[in-house]
């Protein structure tokens, strides 16, 4: 790519990536760096400038945890995300192998998939409300997993259809002459190769889930709400108490952390997937 | 005869198989999307309210009449259509360049992405929360950073001029990295032949780009783009929590509007209606768009 | 289809109802709420009964409830409902009226302040709630300032009459006026005479209606047809867009009472027109710079009331147990306890009472706000109105509309809400 260049042009493109890369990690940084301040701290201190820098503090860690059950809640956003999550993720990526290669169901069905992802949430609330309780699964983990499936098979229904599309279907045809039968042929062939595309789309789907709050406003109980319920009742008459809030949301990114062994193979697989074809 | 029956067995069994992959997704969806597509559209041709639920008074199209003549409707999908267009648009810039970047380095990219990835972990309505607080004319510390460098105080979001931007801008800082993720997961499928021929060949870094990356990419940008777009069009926690679509109607997006008709106005038929106006419109610029971009390919 | 739906639900309801007994009630954060749940374990041993209090934030209770209680089998034993909410609830048949079980167990309601009794309690004369705490509005004003002989001296030389807590809304602008400074004399205003919350909906709603008062408006007329649109009401916009422009921070027209709140609180401030319910975060340190220098006045023509009360949902699985926590919430014994904590309370006598005298002396004042304060039209759109008079006063006060048309267009959509429901006749 960077064929009859001198020395100072090649070394020009090796910076230039992380001088963009850089700036742009900042701009996301800061602020969650001032927020880590904010929850280190108490709402009159948050709120005084210049900032006053007094001894940090671990209060509004130790409450939300023991007063505000952040624990309880923490177990029940890992469970609806990773669990709707990895019951989607299959799903979805057959339907989607089904939409790139045969059109199954056309353009119609691909729509009618997504179609209630289009309709604002204040109006699925009455029709879905009276589902999940004919069905006796409000405030029950499951019936969180279950709601959450509605958001993320659609959508990730649609991003794959995109990756199985960007593939080459000549390996898939020649597995099949050699014997394949047409689903070893999608799963040991089309899902490997598509494999970047997996590890996002499953990867967004988490977070979808995990950021999701209207089905988990009314759908569950004290036992069974998420983070984002939780969090929001920090918002009161007597105005937001915003060093928790910023606490909690320290809490929230904490997914991040755990996934960073999983996204370094990622990232260096991808390349290399990449090269297989 | 025989090979063309053989080609008809084969089409058709590829068939079945595309059912019979399609079918346990379908099967979880089928109620949770028949139903309240149903109930929606049907309620929405009658006199369906909060006070009164129920489905007495039937009224045609009346709900779709009183919905377009309410004040400042128009000014509703004005903003909604700026808004999107703005967001989906500027993040796709950023985020395309991101990826690009991610794509083209090996070190450090596993400090880079999950940095990248914090924002996408916050709740709107927490990102709508911290970012009021940020953007506090008075206390808060962006106004205070750029008063140490002489700036006077901007006023984020009580100026009509400013407000909306503030409100696009926040969007961006929280869902670029959606389009970064999906956008590298691109990049790193793209096969690497063509880019050795290429340079064979002797072409530039940018000829690469223009005539391998984009037109390789384009399902990937094309599907990350509608996702968003969709996305984009349902924004409500940011401006319920950051401006309730002020100053004036400034930052009045739709979302919002059929949230007051539904639980304010108490009119559930009314805010179905107009969200099946909206259901129609976003499913034919999907079609729309969808089939204008294959073209392309 | 909805129907069977519904009755499919409502047979699974049926079915699972026998179970132990505990009543579940839905609150708001606020600190009343914390009061009630410290006292829980006492009902708890007197009655083997279990209270689990969920409480979740205002902006998301409508939703919440409503999913609820248009369900025939609610989840929910007792509720706490705004003012803002008591006719669309009452109206949609979603409250058990309580008149009944009142007679039956004797329970004394005149105990209870006529003014929160007639805005959370009667709904045409059938009481479906009894009034739980109040957030009547008031002006928090700083006292050490109010007090200080050389602001004294300083504002009789100034205007040739007394600095005190004002007697008439023309005083209370005059001290917003003298107290306004530039500190730091870079010919801007730092140190504000007040603090608007002029962000659309409910928030400049609920301020500008003190104006409104203040300058001798009302909403309407007796026969529900609009007048705020009025000079007064005019002369009240006009004074909250200048207030935002002369006597208060930048961007209080993007404000909502969190961030008039802030600036309070660092000590930027002379006064604001607010929730009484928020000064006694001012004197906790862990939020406030004024700790101990604050304090409220009623506004002097009766500001906005505001209130909440308690009531049974028709969906409730079990009437009498709620009703049970209801009396016991209500009693004289933990009124007084939740007051003496620092709640809002609602009964008359608790104002008066020595023990709570004694540890929060402002309690006199309290009593003279909450008795005079005026009503916001209580209607089945109360919540419209709120949403569509917030935006008009928002256009008006940031300068994108002229007071007069935005009045006018308010007015209009004010009338055209009281026909709907029935209130206004032509």
């Amino acid at each position: 790519m960077r064929a009859g260049r001198g020395v100072v042009g090649r070394a020009v493109s090796a910076v230039v990536p992380h001088v963009i890369l850089i700036a742009f990690c900042a701009a996301i940084l800061l602020p969650l760096l001032w927020l880590a301040r904010v929850a280190l701290t108490d709402k009159v201190t948050a709120y005084k400038l210049p900032p006053e820098w007094v001894a940090l503090r671990f209060d509004n860690f130790v409450e939300i945890f023991a007063t505000f059950g952040f624990g309880r809640a923490f177990l029940s956003s890992v469970i609806a995300a990773a669990g709707s999550t990895a019951i989607s993720l299959p799903l979805a990526t057959a339907m989607a192998y089904a939409f790139a290669r045969f059109a199954t169901g056309g353009m119609p069905l691909r729509l009618f998939v997504l179609a209630s992802q289009m309709l604002p949430p204040v109006i699925l609330m009455l029709p879905l409300y009276t589902l999940f309780q004919m069905a006796g699964l409000i405030n029950s983990w499951t019936g969180i997993v279950i709601a959450h499936l509605t958001i993320n098979i659609p959508f990730l229904a649609w991003i794959l259809v995109a990756f199985f599309q960007g593939e080459v279907e000549q390996l898939e045809q020649a597995a099949r002459v050699d014997g394949a039968t047409r689903f070893q042929a999608f799963l040991k062939i089309a899902v490997p190769v598509a494999a970047p595309g997996l590890l996002a789309a499953g990867l967004l789907a988490f977070i979808l889930s995990w950021n999701e709050f209207l089905f988990a406003l009314i759908l569950t109980g004290k036992a069974t709400n998420t983070l984002p319920v939780r969090l929001a009742s920090f918002q009161t008459q007597r105005g937001i108490e915003i060093a928790l809030v910023a606490a909690g949301t320290l809490v929230a990114i904490l997914p991040v952390l755990a996934l960073l062994p999983f996204m370094r193979r990622y990232l260096i697989k991808g390349l290399s997937l990449g090269a297989l074809k | 005869m025989a090979a063309v029956a053989t080609v008809n067995e084969i089409v058709r069994r590829d068939r079945q198989f595309g059912w019979f992959m399609t079918a346990p997704g379908l099967a979880a969806l089928v109620l949770v999307v028949l139903f309240p597509l149903f109930f929606t559209i049907f309620t929405s041709m009658f006199e369906y309210t909060l006070v009164r639920p129920g489905y007495d008074t039937f009224v045609g199209f009346d709900n779709y009449r009183s919905a377009l003549a309410q004040n400042y409707f128009v000014e509703s999908i004005w903003v909604t259509a700026k808004f999107v267009v703005a967001v989906v648009l500027i993040e796709f810039l950023i985020g395309f360049t991101v990826a690009l970047m991610l794509n083209a380095v090996t070190r450090f990219k596993n400090i880079y992405y999950p940095i990248l990835l914090m924002p996408l972990l916050i709740n709107p309505v927490v990102v709508a929360q911290i970012w009021r607080m940020f953007l506090h004319p008075e206390l808060g510390i962006v106004n205070y950073l750029i008063g140490l460098v002489g700036v006077s105080k901007v006023n984020w979001l009580g100026d009509p001029a400013i407000a909306f931007w503030t409100v696009v801008m926040v969007d961006i800082w929280h869902q670029v990295s959606f389009m970064i993720i999906l956008l590298l997961a691109g990049l790193s499928a793209l096969p690497k032949e063509p880019y050795e021929a290429a340079r064979m060949d002797g072409a530039s870094t940018l000829q690469s780009f223009l005539h391998i990356t984009l037109p390789l990419m384009r399902p990937v940008i094309m599907v990350t783009l509608l996702i968003r777009l969709i996305f984009a069009i349902k924004t409500f926690d940011l401006i319920f929590i950051m401006t309730r679509g002020g100053p004036g109607t400034a930052t009045d997006l739709i979302s919002y509007f059929i949230y007051r008709s539904a639980f304010y106005g108490l009119d559930i038929g009314q805010a179905s209606a107009i969200s099946v106006v909206l259901l129609i419109a976003v499913l034919a610029l999907t079609a729309y768009l969808y089939r204008y971009m294959r073209s392309l390919a | 289809m909805k129907r069977l739906l519904l009755a499919t639900a409502f047979a699974l309801g049926v079915a699972t109802t026998a179970q132990a007994q505990t009543v579940h009630v839905l609150m708001e954060t606020v600190p009343d709420t914390d009061y009630i749940k410290a006292l829980l374990p006492e009902f708890k041993a007197a009655t083997g009964i279990d209270v689990d209090i969920e409480a979740i934030s205002y902006i998301d209770m409508h939703s919440k409830l409503v999913p609820q209680l248009t369900s025939p089998a609610g989840g929910y034993e007792a509720i706490v409902v705004d003012f803002y909410w008591t006719a669309e609830f009452t109206k949609a048949g979603w409250l058990m009226p309580l008149d009944d079980l009142i007679k039956r167990d004797k329970v004394d309601t005149s105990v209870y302040v006529p003014s929160l009794m007639n805005l959370v309690g009667k709904v045409n004369g059938v009481t479906y709630m009894l009034p739980f705490y109040n957030y009547s509005m008031g002006i928090i004003y700083r006292k050490d300032l109010l007090e200080d002989p050389k602001e004294q001296a300083a504002f009789k030389a100034k205007y040739g009459i007394e600095l005190k807590v004002p007697a008439t809304w023309d005083e209370y602008k005059k001290q917003v006026e003298f107290f306004s400074r530039d500190t730091d004399g870079d010919g801007k205003i730092d140190f504000f005479g007040t603090i608007n919350q002029g962000q659309r909906g409910d928030c400049i709603s609920m301020q500008w209606s003190n104006y409104l008062y203040g300058n001798g408006g009302q909403y309407h007329d007796a026969n529900w047809k609009a007048t705020f649109n009025s000079p007064a009401g005019i002369k009240a916009v006009e004074d909250f867009r200048d207030d935002i422009a002369k006597h208060g921070p930048t961007g209080a027209e993007s404000f909502c009472f969190d961030e008039a709140n802030s600036v309070f609180g660092q000590g930027k401030a002379y006064s604001f027109v607010t929730f009484n319910i928020l000064l006694s975060g001012f004197n906790d340190p862990a939020s406030s710079t004024v700790v101990g220098k604050a304090s409220i006045a009623p506004n002097p023509i009766g500001g906005l009331n505001g209130g909440w009360g308690w009531a049974i949902p028709n969906s409730s699985q079990d009437k009498e147990a709620a009703w049970k926590f209801i009396k016991w919430v209500e009693s004289k014994e933990i009124v007084k306890k939740r007051t003496l904590a620092g709640g809002a309370p609602t009964q008359a006598w608790v104002f008066d009472d020595p023990d709570v005298v004694a540890k929060r002396p402002e309690m006199g004042k309290l009593k003279t706000l909450v008795a005079t304060a005026q009503e916001f039209p209580t209607f089945t759109y109360t919540v419209d109105f709120v949403e569509a008079l917030g935006r008009e006063l928002n256009l008006a006060v940031s300068g994108q509309k002229d007071p007069k048309e935005a009045l006018d267009t308010a007015a209009e959509e004010f009338n055209k809400l009281a026909k709907k429901d029935g209130l206004l006749k032509e």
